[in-house]
């Protein structure tokens, strides 16, 4: 095994920039006259009681290890926080989460994970119907769309939406007829201190924190949960990093793309691991393996516990506590009872 | 400084990109463009706080991370 994937991986943190900056900034403009409350109102609110939140992924992990049939069993107090791609996963479960993060600016595809009242046929982009993220979409995607749409509706004003400047107005439309209440910040898309800053130029325009996302949503709402919530102890399900045993490499995220860079050495670039705890051997991809890499550096940094439960996955090493989702869940109860009481 | 490094003179040939430096530069063109594909949806910044609320009023950098209590 060469170590391609590692290489191109180094290369993925100004190819990011180069991926969603200038939509990004397009879609922030557009977007601008909409916005009406910060994110920084949304730290404000009462989220679940005590300070442990769950952040929830859409990972393989999420129905291998049915981590939310569990979650919503266990009473949990705490404050829930989905990214978008697992907002249909948890309202299916009849876990309604406090905050939905969205961040992804693409125009057509993310409106999907709020159900998308205008898609009437299945796209030509096979990307719901190839990946493993919301696996409901691969089986049926017109009919999935329309059941999503329904439950969206139906819970949207219990929601709130922690939403980027840089998301699709499309996505905006679709949170705001569902009645959710939209909180707004920038991703930070570079160092503010440095001459022309497109996070500066942001911030200057519309005032919203910028919050470093650490290359996914999965990241971005870890971190949206500690320095923005203000929550001490923090869960992760469905947030693995990598790719189930056994995953063909034709239904992995970037597969296209790495066909498209590399040719017939695309298989070179994945990067398979064994985790410690399962003895499980997963894989990444370059992408992957890049958020794996910026999460355990963030990880070192963080004022808050984080557990990793997702009893899978790639997302493992310094400043990540590795827990059964049930023992997290059971401490966490404990010490809800215990801020709660004084 | 630049007015005096400015050319002063005309060049009696005619410099042409070498064929390899022009290859170069396709395929790191290509590259480039292939890898943008590849990336997140969302920047990540080495060596910065979580979340930046904009300057203080002090002039300081508000580069912390302490978050809301």
């Amino acid at each position: 095994m060469t170590d391609l994937g590692r290489r191109i991986a180094r290369r993925l943190s100004d190819a990011t920039f180069e991926r969603v900056a200038a939509v990004g900034a397009e879609n922030a403009a557009v977007n601008r006259p909409r916005i009406e409350r910060s994110l920084l109102e949304l730290a404000e609110e009462r989220l679940g009681t005590g300070k442990a939140a769950v952040v929830i992924g859409a990972g393989p992990s999420l129905y291998r290890r049915r981590s939310l049939e569990r979650l919503a069993a266990a009473d949990f107090t705490g404050a829930i926080v989905a990214v978008d791609s697992a907002l249909g996963a948890c309202l299916r479960q009849g876990i309604v989460p406090h905050v939905v993060v969205t961040v992804d600016p693409h125009h057509e595809r993310i409106v999907r994970w709020f159900g998308d009242p205008a898609m009437m046929v299945a796209p030509a982009d096979d990307y719901f119907r190839r990946q493993e993220m919301d696996p409901h979409q691969a089986e049926d995607e017109i009919a999935a769309n329309r059941a999503l749409v329904e439950l969206v509706d139906r819970y949207g004003r219990e929601i709130r939406v922690a939403i980027a400047t840089s998301a699709a107005p499309a996505v905006v439309d679709r949170c705001e007829a569902a009645g959710m209440r939209l909180y707004w910040w920038n991703p930070m898309y570079d160092d503010y201190d440095k001459p022309g800053s497109l996070s500066r130029r942001l911030w200057e325009a519309n005032g919203l924190p910028c919050l470093n996302g650490g290359g996914n949503v999965g990241t971005a709402a870890w971190v949206l949960t500690h320095a923005a919530l203000g929550k001490r102890r923090i869960g992760l399900v469905g947030i693995d990093l990598g790719y189930a045993p056994g995953t063909p490499y034709e239904k992995t995220q970037y597969f296209p793309e790495l066909v498209e860079l590399l040719g017939a050495r695309h298989r070179e670039a994945f990067i398979h691991t064994e985790n410690p705890v399962t003895r499980e051997m997963w894989f990444s991809d370059p992408a992957y393996h890049w958020f794996r890499e910026v999460f355990l550096e963030m990880a070192r940094e963080a004022d808050c516990q984080t557990f990793n439960c997702t009893e899978g996955g790639l997302l493992f090493g310094e400043g990540v506590i590795t827990s059964t989702l049930d023992a997290f869940l059971e401490t966490a109860g404990l010490e809800a009872g215990k801020d709660h009481h004084g | 400084m630049t007015e005096f490094l400015k050319g002063n003179y005309e060049l009696k040939v005619e410099i042409e990109e070498k064929k390899e430096d022009a290859e170069a530069s396709a395929i790191d063109e290509f590259e480039r463009k292939a890898l943008s594909k590849l990336g997140g949806s969302i920047c990540f910044v080495s060596k910065k706080g979580f979340l930046w609320t904009g300057d203080k009023n002090d002039g300081s950098r508000t580069t912390d991370r302490t978050p809301a209590e």
